[in-house]
This record gives structure tokens, sequence and C-alpha cells, in this order.
């Protein structure tokens, strides 16, 4: 027996034994129903399991409402099903997470438009292949839907800089957990500061955003000195420097002696 | 100043007899003339496992034998205790540096030939502690309780399950149970910390104590006779007269030999630490999730490799047990007196192709 088909039997042995927690996870019906289903109401399940909210864990009933957990209630309106929402309930469905969101949303152009052809969170974001918030989404593709990329270009520019900041950050996180560095404080950080930053973008107010950026930046360059106790080269350069000159020194003594 | 320490180290002479015993067992204490630096090996080697008993104790003052608290003691070790990232470095990156120093070490011995009689005993008490250390490293490799250190100790262990009858209860006597789990822990690190630093410190003690009293071999180089003087039948002290004292001529080697290995040790720990600690390492054990590559440490490398060479995995052992007996029993089998590697030709071509195999299924098994 070599090495690799041990790994899946003692992930099997894994499994068994810790079956009772296992049990105990989310059993998502919806998805075991609608994988099996045609096209149409399958599509749904891959669509989702690209999403960020797939990412996340947040599951269909969720959105949907109903009980995930059980077949018989799955869509049953006694458990909160809503089925497919309307799309003028949309942005009042995710703004029950996405709050901060909701609030610039509502008080924007796009927000007093809503029912009258105005663009909804699905529009951008995607509704079921729900993309993560980022810069990519604020393009001519989505943006010429119903109207020049003009306004929205200006707006993509002013946030450029700051987000690029924000992914230098993050990169920098990911490097440093993989040295072992704590970067939790750090990441929470950076999870609130890019939700607030990417929040923003929502109000559609230009002045707001170059004014609220500017905050941003100061915030990023606080974050980014947070965790990562690096001791720098400084510390390494003495400590080779001390030994390689000890074994010059006891060589000279050495060469004396001999 | 200098008076205050003349005083005391004749109030201590007049008690203990100390300028005697640097006399006599230091500078009286002669080595062959043609002495070289791979000698000081054996030195580097006893700084190295004194660095991994300081960094070991201070670990231990924070780290916690438990699956719950291991992996977040490590990482508490790491972050939050000053200077706590460096030791734990020290700790991680002397493992590894202590095996290949010991690799080093015995290929001198074997190129030299200064496993031949007398000093077999020397040879095999030296490939004990070659064993015992590469114990000590897999043992400590489980403790930190990451990803990584979680599924290799799962496969490694599972190795011995292919031992025919006996291998699943040794399995379980290893584990503590049918899993890794709380159990190992316990048993890996009553091994890493109590039962093999006390069998390594007194099998130093043996080595050294051997080597006392048979006096250092004589290298094969820059000689016209390179073969072994010893005659069986009675205890000869090898000794060097008109050799070079050692202290404070070969002291010195050590010492350049000792400031050389650290100042590599220090630029791997400063500037290349995760040469030895890839970033799985820092991610918590989970059972659940396997990780995609698991690899055991550089130095399990070519076993694990040619574990996989061999259509099953009991072959693949008993060829590994077959070649290790061999090796640890080499001064018993090569009874020749011929010292110098290019006067032994078979030997020679033997180890290096060995060698090369070695490092080819070394750097196989990294890459498959």
């Amino acid at each position: 027996m070599k090495w690799q088909p041990v790994i899946p039997v003692m992930l099997v042995l894994c499994i068994m034994v810790l079956s009772e927690t296992y049990a105990a996870g989310p059993v998502i019906v919806c998805i075991q129903c609608h994988a099996t289903l045609t096209a149409k109401l399958s599509q749904p399940v891959e669509l989702w399991q690209t999403s960020i909210h797939a990412e996340h864990g947040i599951t269909c009933n969720v959105c949907h409402g109903g009980d995930s957990t059980d077949s018989a209630q799955a869509m049953s309106p006694a458990k909160g099903f809503r089925g497919v929402p309307a799309p003028t309930a949309v942005p009042a469905l995710c703004g029950g997470c996405h709050m901060g969101v909701a609030g610039h949303y509502t008080n924007s152009a796009h927000g007093r438009a809503l029912g009258r052809g105005g663009p909804t969170c699905v529009t951008c974001h995607g509704s079921h292949d729900i993309k993560s918030a980022t810069l990519d989404l604020i393009g001519s593709r989505n943006c010429s839907k119903c109207h020049t990329f003009e306004k929205a270009r200006l707006i993509r520019s002013a946030m450029l800089k700051r987000d690029t900041m924000l992914m230098v950050i993050e990169k920098k996180i990911r490097m440093l957990k993989s040295q072992g560095i704590e970067t939790d404080q750090m990441e929470k950080r950076l999870f609130a500061l890019r939700n607030r930053f990417h929040a923003m973008f929502h109000s559609l107010d230009i002045k707001l955003i170059i004014m609220e950026s500017d905050h941003i930046q100061a915030e990023i360059e606080k974050t980014n000195g947070v965790g990562g106790k690096d001791t720098g080269p400084l510390a390494g350069i003495i400590a080779v420097g001390w030994a390689l000159l000890l074994a010059l020194l006891f060589y000279l003594i050495k060469r004396n002696v001999d | 100043m200098i008076n205050i320490f003349r005083h005391i180290y004749y109030w201590i002479d007049v008690r203990l007899g100390t300028h005697e015993i640097i006399n006599e067992k230091r500078t009286g204490y002669l080595l062959p003339r043609n002495v070289n630096a791979w000698y000081s090996l054996g030195s580097v080697l006893l700084v190295i496992f004194a660095l991994q008993i300081i960094t070991g104790l201070l670990l231990m003052l924070y780290y916690v034998p438990n699956v719950d608290k291991a992996f977040t003691s490590v990482s508490f070790i790491m972050n939050e205790i000053p200077l706590g990232r460096l030791i734990r470095l020290f700790h991680a990156v002397g493992s590894s540096m202590m095996i290949l120093v010991l690799l080093l070490h015995m290929l001198s011995v074997l190129f030299m030939g200064s496993y031949k009689s007398p000093r077999e005993l020397h040879w095999l008490t030296g490939f004990i502690l070659f064993l015992m250390a590469m114990g000590i490293s897999l043992t400590g490799y489980l403790l930190p309780w990451n990803q990584l250190s979680f599924w290799a100790t799962t496969v490694a262990t599972d190795c011995v399950s292919a031992i025919p009858a006996v291998g699943r209860y040794l399995v379980e006597l290893l584990r503590g149970g049918k899993l890794v789990g709380s159990h190992t822990l316990g048993r890996f690190y009553t091994l890493h910390v109590g039962l093999l630093p006390a069998t390594i410190t007194i099998l130093i003690g043996i080595h050294l104590f051997l080597i006392q009293r048979t006096g250092v071999s004589t290298p094969p180089f820059g000689l016209e006779d390179t073969t072994n003087s010893w005659k069986n039948g009675k205890f000869i002290y090898e000794e060097h007269p008109g050799g070079i004292p050692f202290f404070p001529n070969f002291f010195l080697q050590d010492m350049i030999s000792i400031s050389l290995y650290m100042a590599c040790f220090m630029a791997l720990v400063f500037f290349f630490p995760n040469l030895f600690i890839p970033s799985t390492s820092y991610m918590p054990a989970n059972p659940l999730v396997t990780p995609a590559h698991i690899k055991p440490e550089w130095y399990f490398l070519a076993n694990y490799q040619t574990l996989k060479l061999f259509p099953s995995e009991i072959i693949g052992i008993i060829v590994q047990v077959l070649a290790m007996t061999f090796l640890a029993l080499l001064p018993f089998i090569d009874r020749s007196p011929e010292k110098h590697p290019l006067k032994r030709p078979l030997f020679t071509f033997t180890a290096i192709t060995c060698i090369l195999l070695w490092i080819g299924l070394t750097g196989w098994g990294f890459y498959s």
C-alpha cells in the first residue's frame, strides 16, 4: 500500500469517527433536489456554488426562505418560503444583511429609480452567482445596460487607488499568515474597512466618495501597520555578520597559534 | 579585573587540580597532525543539540500539549512572547540542521574509514544517535498540531500497519488509538521532551567516552601508509606523538566551524525560515480536510518515495530496513584495513552511487 491511497481511507475513517459532528452539519436539501432537476432548475445550484455566498456558507433559505434541512418543509410558506422575490423587494431582502449598502443605495439615484426600471442588487452582483464586491463590477458591461459609463468612470477612478491599496494589504496578510504571523486583528480591520469603502460606492455621490476616500486612506495606513511583527533584515544581517566575524577572529588566532 | 579572574582560577585550581586537567587532558591531548576541519563536526553537533535543548525548554514554558490548545499556544509563542518567534524558528530550523550536520558527520567518517576497527562501537552508537535524531524530529513535528504535522503523522504512523500480523496493533500503540488524536499528541510529547532527549544525552556520553578511550582516528589524507594500524589482540590507545594539541589549536578549529555553522543557521532563520516550514504548517489541524500535498520532512522524502516505488508497502519497508541494517553493521562487514577512499574504489563507487540515489529519491519525493 502506498501513501496516497491511504489518505482517502484515513479521511473516511476520520469521518466515520466524527460522524456525529459531521451529521450535525448543515444538509441542504434544496441543493440535493435541485441538482437533479432540469437545466433551468438545476442551473441556480451550479451558479450558487461559484458564488461568494457559497464560499461563506450562505445557503438558499437565507434569501428564499423555507427549511433547507427538511425536504417536506423546504418550500412551505409556513416555514417562511418566499420563492423568487419580486424585483422591487430585492434591495430590502439583500439589505437585511448588507445594511450599510442598503442605506446608501436607497438614497441614491439607483434606489430612487426602484420599480421604474432602476437597477437592483442582482443587476450588478448577479442573483445566484453572486460576485464579491470589487471594482471589476463597475465597468461599461454593467453600467452601459442602463446609461453611459462616463459618471461611473469618475467614481471608479476615485476609488481605484484606495482599492488597490486594500488589495496590497490583503496580499500582505496572506504572506504574513504563511509565515505564522498572527493576522486576526488585521483581517478584521481590513474586512470592516473594505465593507465601508465598497458600501460607499452605492451612494453614487462622487463628492462624498472623494471626501470619504481620504478618511479611508488614513485608515488603510493604520491597518497596514497592524500585526506583522517583522524583525526586518537588520537583525538577521547583524546576527550573520557577528557569526562570520567570530569565525574570522578564531581563524586569525588559530593562524597565530599554529 | 584580570587579577580577580586569576585569583578565582587559582582558588579553584588548588582545590580541584583544574590546571592539571587542562594540561594533561586538553593541551596534552594530541590529535593527528593531518587532522582536518571535518573532525570538528562532532563539536558542531554538540552545540546544535545544546541549542535544541535550550530552545526546547523555553518553548515548554508556553506550549500546551493538548489538541485544543497546541496550535494556539504555538501561535501565541510566535506572536506574543518576546523573541518567541525567533526561539521557535531556532528550534524548528535547528532540528533540520541537526539531521543535515549528522549526515555530513557520518559521511566524513565513512569516507575517511574512521568506522574501522577498533571503532565499530563508535559507529554503532553514532548510527543509533542518528536514528534517535530522526525520531525526535518526527515526534516534535506533530506537536504544533497543524495541518501538515497532523496529516504527515497520520500517513507516517500508518506505514507501520504494513508489518504483517502485528502492524495494526503497533499503529494503535503508537497513536494511542485508531486515529491520530489527543493520545498520540500525549505520547509524542512524552517521547519528544522526555525519553528521547535523555537517551540521546546518554548515547552522546557513551560516544564521547569511546572516542576518549581509543583516541582520535588518523585521517587517511596526506600519508603514505593509509592502512589501519590496529591489530586485534589487545587494547591500544591510538597516540599521536608530535601531534596537534586539542587546546588551543583544534579547539580554535572547532570554534571556526561552530561560528560558520551559526552564520549559515542564522541566515536560514532570519532570511529563509520557510524553507523548512511550509505555509500549511500555519493552519490548525483539521481531521476532516486533507491538504492537497502531504509530504514528510525533507530527510524522510527518500523513504517516502521508496515506499511508493514498490508494488507492496511491506517490500518497501523490508528493503529500507535491510539497507539501514547493512549501514549500521558496516564496520563488521567491511574488514579491509585500507582507509583512503581512492584506494578502495568499490566502496567509494558504491557510497557515491547510494548518495546520488538518496538525493535523487529525495528530489523525486519532493516534486512527485
